[in-house]
């Protein structure tokens, strides 16, 4: 029988189509291995992987209009050296007047939201200390850059949704 | 005499450890040197009966630390080398028995009179592990082709790494199929060499003489035409400083799979 299954087997074969022979379970294993192995070695969570990936889109979506669906975060390792890959498909580049025009609204958002800030912690009693407030500029710092993002288009599911409705929420109460 | 001592370990259990250590420490001392091999999977002992020897235990490691009998008393002559002899495991004792102070001495007492001494290392990153790995200075990592099995090996080799004692490790490849590669439907060798960046020592093939060897009690390097036995005494040469070339385990065996490589090669063309 099981020779008969090898005959069988090795003329089917013979007529299948390349392709349907070629994205062979290998290359996934591969690909899979090679990714959860850097965050075990990294200590690069899924989540920080993707908050790293939501965060150069917000950075590179100023200068170039970007398909945020194909963009691709990987690692490749060549030897002993571990290289970070992005890679990006652009749309379009935008021009000066458009990049100023970003860059410059983005520039009033922070500046209004540090004004807020130093104004609530002034207010607030003086007992926290300084690394507190670094801290918590930091976090501003990076949900105005999302507030950016869900308004140029809301990301697919692959971005953290969590943070995205906090800035949304935040927004509205701006507003 | 101060001989080497080399731990076999994986991480993954399931992965061939103990009869990569029942073969390399047979191959070894068919080789003419003189070998220990110590189980330390207490609890779960298993190279005993891969050599054939379960019948012949009477005391165990867990004895000797426990000072029930002297060091010689527990070691194990083998049936067919006497070369070769077996500290065995306790089976009803845990991991808890033993700590890494006093394998160590023992590994130390032992490569004074013995060429290699060789440690099954159990499964796992814990306790068992810190214990086998104490007085080794080379390592053997052995893997499978498979994810979950390189993802352990590479944990391991992280930990091996941080050991100062640890002065060499090198992946053994074992379970290769080469049909499965060639059908890109298992990684190959270079796939697992380049993920793990170690250096290579031997490739395994899958062997189901390794079945029917265990049954009998009786490591697979003793059979010389096996395809299993014969890359297991090259990773013994390799050990031993020997230059040797890896199998090529392409090649076809029986009249069937020079047909089906002749259709492959057709394929190819078309």
């Amino acid at each position: 029988m099981g020779l008969l299954s090898d005959i069988y087997n090795t003329v089917a074969k013979f007529f299948r189509p390349q392709e349907e022979q070629g994205d062979a379970s290998k290359s996934v294993a591969t690909n899979r291995l090679k990714l959860v192995l850097m965050q075990d070695r990294t200590n690069l969570t899924p989540k920080i992987l993707e908050q790293m990936r939501g965060e150069l889109i917000d950075l590179l979506s100023r200068y170039v209009e970007l398909d945020k669906e194909l963009l691709e975060l990987n690692f490749e390792q060549e030897g002993d050296q571990v290289a970070l890959m992005l890679s990006i498909p652009v749309i379009r580049a935008k021009d000066e007047e458009e990049i100023e025009a970003a860059l410059r609204a983005e520039a009033e958002k922070l500046e209004a939201k540090l004004e807020n800030l130093s104004e609530e912690t002034e207010s607030d009693n003086n007992e926290e200390g300084s690394e507190d407030y670094s801290a918590e500029a930091g976090q501003e710092i990076s949900e105005t850059s999302e507030n950016e993002t869900t308004g140029m288009s809301t990301p697919d599911g692959m971005n953290s949704s969590k943070n995205q409705e906090e800035s949304t929420e935040e927004c509205h109460s701006e507003a | 005499m101060a001989g080497r001592v080399i731990v076999i370990t994986s991480g993954k259990g399931g992965v061939g450890k103990t009869t990569t250590s029942a073969n390399i420490g047979t191959a070894l001392a068919k080789a003419g040197y003189k070998v220990v091999l110590i189980d330390t999977d207490l609890g779960l002992r298993n190279l005993d009966l891969l050599l054939g020897l379960e019948n012949r235990i009477v005391y165990t490691i867990v004895d000797v630390i426990e000072e029930r009998c002297k060091l010689k008393q527990a070691l194990v002559k083998d049936k067919k080398n006497p070369n070769l002899s077996l500290l065995a495991a306790a089976q009803t004792r845990d991991k808890s028995a033993v700590n890494a102070e006093q394998l160590k001495e023992i590994c130390d007492t032992l490569k004074d009179e013995n060429d290699f001494v060789l440690i099954d290392c159990p499964a796992g990153i814990e306790q068992g592990f810190q214990n086998a790995v104490a007085g080794a200075t080379e390592a053997i990592v052995v893997t499978t082709p498979e994810m979950s099995a390189i993802r352990d090996a590479d944990r391991i080799i992280g930990l091996l790494e941080a050991k100062e004692e640890i002065k060499s490790y090198k992946l053994l490849l074992n379970r290769v199929r080469p049909s499965l590669i060639k059908s890109n439907d298992m990684m190959s060798v270079d796939d697992v060499v380049e993920i793990l960046s170690c250096p290579l020592i031997g490739i395994i093939p899958e062997d189901t003489g390794i079945i029917t060897s265990t049954n009998k009690g009786e490591p697979i390097v003793n059979d010389e035409d096996a395809l299993a036995g014969k890359a297991y005494r090259n990773v013994a040469q390799r050990i031993l400083g020997e230059e040797v070339p890896f199998l090529d385990l392409d090649e076809p065996k029986g009249f069937m799979a020079k047909i089906k490589n002749a259709f492959a090669k057709l394929k190819a063309k078309v």
